[in-house]
């Protein structure tokens, strides 16, 4: 059940909610913990300046994510789609 | 249009009047080229040096995954290519952001006419070492600024580009970037643009409305990214009586 090639692509991706000071009205965050490590933030964008209000945005990124200019997603499922694709390839 | 080529040279350098006379039997073409169109693509072997006289322009490279990197920007009396005219290739893309309009000056022209007239040659220098000076403050900018303060950053350089060709009223200039266009500038994401935008508007720093930018209160923007102008070399201590700021051609936008 447990062979090696299963253990090596099982990703389990949490999502648990977070505040977040973004020095803006986007509070509604989202923390990502991939087999139990942070690797992403997720803030919701609520301000009237966005011209996508309601999609979601990668706050920040760690690990592999660190530092990736990456859309902005209008669904937390496909924003969490991206990510399990983006920390798979690796 | 040898007149704008003049006051643009003369700006930087006191010209001969036989430099002048060479000036003017350039044989110039002024056309006009709409917004968002390539100029000149990395790879291609640069033929004419393009100085544009209305609207704005960019310097860019694309990297493999589609993100874009805008390093320079060219507004009114800038030189695109000066830097490259020697070299055999672009080793970037240059394009228009808004509609523009640009003369090209022949590359063979631009040799023989610097060769015969020192004046021009350097003149020629100058534009390339303020070219110089300003990406070095890019580079400042980029690696050593917050994003609100190298935003504000860019908006006094601008401001003072601007002014220095007659293109600025009442602080207010035509600012055709859209919001990806200025996170490609800066190195930010567009969600940390419209954020910064939004908060220098609320602190009653700027005020941007159908692509003309206002700056409400000048001294208080250049003191909150304290912005020094030195870099930009607008005022020539040796021969600053004789410069003349004002730029022919009129404003399209704003």
């Amino acid at each position: 059940m447990s062979g090696r090639g299963n253990v090596e692509t099982l990703l389990v991706l949490q999502l648990q909610p977070i505040a977040v000071d973004t020095n803006s009205p986007d509070r509604e965050g989202m923390l990502v913990i991939a087999n139990g490590l942070l690797v992403a933030v997720l803030v919701r964008l609520e301000g009237p300046e966005h011209d996508d209000r309601g999609s979601w945005f990668m706050e920040a990124g760690f690990g592999r994510l660190q530092g990736q200019r990456v859309p902005t997603f209008p669904t937390l499922e496909e924003a969490t789609r991206w990510l399990r694709r983006h920390l798979k390839a690796a | 249009m040898q007149q704008a080529l003049t006051r643009k040279l003369e700006s930087f350098e006191p010209l001969s009047d036989q430099a002048r006379w060479a000036l003017n039997g350039l044989v110039l073409k002024v056309r006009q080229v709409g917004a968002r169109q390539d100029l000149i693509q990395e790879g291609d072997k640069p033929d004419n040096v393009l100085l544009i006289l209305d609207g704005f322009a960019c310097r860019y490279k694309v990297l493999p995954d589609g993100q874009r990197q805008i390093m320079a920007l060219l507004v009114p009396g800038d030189f695109c290519d000066l830097n490259v005219f020697i070299l055999d290739e672009m080793d970037h893309t240059i394009g228009t952001i808004s509609t523009c309009q640009i003369v090209d000056i022949p590359r063979q022209a631009i040799d023989d006419i610097a060769a015969h007239h020192p004046s021009i040659a350097r003149a020629f220098w100058w534009c390339s070492l303020v070219d110089g000076a300003v990406l070095r403050e890019w580079l400042v900018n980029m690696g050593a600024r917050a994003p609100d303060q190298r935003i504000s950053h860019l908006l006094c350089e601008l401001l003072m580009r601007l002014e220095a060709v007659g293109r600025v009223t009442d602080n207010s200039y035509a600012f055709p970037l859209t919001q990806t266009e200025i996170a490609e500038t800066m190195g930010l994401s567009d969600v940390h643009v419209n954020r910064t935008l939004r908060e220098l508007r609320a602190l009653g720093l700027i005020h941007l409305k159908r692509r003309v930018l206002t700056i409400l209160d000048v001294e208080r923007l250049k003191a909150f990214c304290s912005f020094t102008p030195n870099y930009l070399h607008l005022r020539s201590t040796r021969w600053g009586d004789r410069r003349d700021l004002s730029w022919p051609g009129r404003a399209q936008e704003g």
